[in-house]
């Protein structure tokens, strides 16, 4: 489970062309990047990389109301923070003189049908953002970005936990 | 006293955890809210400073859990997972201590007869995923940033056990 779900967003970060380091990175190889502003780029654009993808997928589950209506509230709501999170995360891009990645015109989110098949692909995003911040984030370099990294984080672990409780998966 | 608070951009918080954590709580009616100073954010000035704060804020989360679990049927599990997961934190804390060459700390012992509220459990929590969290900027050191950066996705995941508990027990009225 925890190769599918790494293999599930090193997919998505190759598809929209995270550089290779960043991806050694997520896949746990070693020392592939140092400290610095540069590494900070590379960390951001793999970051709103997956929040495009989270995004595209909630989007997708709310207009065609694939998640059960007692759980509505908290799709919009995560929907939301990944909005922000991306928000975030191109103007700190921008700031710094970064071209940050668009999202893509399409999103292959593979088969999508309603209910818990659908709760575990939005489970599925949130764990691979979740362990995506986690291997990141001791690279990031400048304050801002590291506690700005560090509440979306925890905001990824809310989103994981509450699927897995849904989905009546170990909480704890 | 080396802990400055202050006032963090408005990017550094927007659109972020804290954002999700004030509106968590304004929506928990028996939330106890901490004012003013939760739009603030603490600026850790050292590695030593995160450290003390985080483990004075797990003592007082334990001390609560310990004091909730006592009176409470069928919190104990939930409880006992939580201390698990502190005691090797802790553990973890400790070695990282030695190897930066940081003096231990001793937490005052939590109070005797705590608030059994999870309003106040919920915001023992929050201060402690807090104190990892704003805590990061302030170590220098990638493997610190990296270990408490788990740690904090073990306290991330014990808050919001605590907000689905707070949700059960509206729900159920």
């Amino acid at each position: 489970m925890a190769e599918a779900r790494r293999e599930f967003v090193l997919r998505i970060a190759r598809a929209a062309g995270v550089v290779p380091a960043v991806l050694g990175l997520i896949e746990g190889r070693g020392e592939a990047l140092g400290r610095g502003d540069e590494t900070d780029m590379a960390v951001l654009d793999a970051a709103i990389v997956i929040e495009h993808h989270a995004i595209a997928l909630y989007d997708a589950g709310l207009r065609r109301g694939l998640f059960p209506a007692g759980l509505r509230h908290y799709a919009v709501e995560f929907r939301g923070d990944h909005v922000g999170h991306r928000d975030t995360q191109v103007a700190i891009s921008e700031e710094r003189g970064g071209r940050p990645p668009e999202a893509r015109s399409h999103y292959d989110l593979g088969r999508l049908e309603p209910g818990d098949a659908f709760l575990r692909q939005a489970l599925l995003i949130e764990v691979a953002a979740q362990e995506a911040y986690t291997a990141l984030i001791s690279r990031i370099d400048t304050r801002d970005y590291l506690l700005s990294a560090a509440f979306i984080l925890v905001d990824e672990v809310r989103h994981m936990t509450v699927w897995r409780r849904v989905l009546g998966l170990k909480i704890y | 006293m080396p802990i400055i608070v202050s006032t963090l951009s408005a990017r550094a918080l927007a659109s972020t955890g804290r954002r999700l954590f004030l509106r968590g709580a304004a929506a928990a009616p028996l939330a106890l809210l901490a004012g003013p100073a939760a739009l603030r954010a603490t600026d850790y000035a050292s590695a030593s400073d995160v450290l003390d704060a985080i483990d004075r804020r797990e003592a007082d989360v334990d001390g609560r859990l310990v004091a909730i679990a006592r009176a409470v049927a069928g919190v104990e599990a939930f409880a006992g997972s939580v201390r698990a997961d502190h005691a090797r934190h802790r553990a973890q804390r400790h070695r990282l201590r030695r190897r930066l060459k940081l003096s231990a700390f001793a937490p005052p012992p939590p109070p005797a007869s705590p608030d059994l509220s999870l309003a106040t459990l919920r915001e023992a929590q929050q201060q402690l995923v807090h104190a990892h969290a704003e805590g990061l900027p302030a170590l220098g050191d990638a493997g610190a940033v990296d270990l408490l950066a788990h740690h904090m996705v073990d306290a991330s995941r014990h808050l919001t056990v605590i907000d689905l508990w707070i949700e059960a027990e509206e729900t159920r009225g």
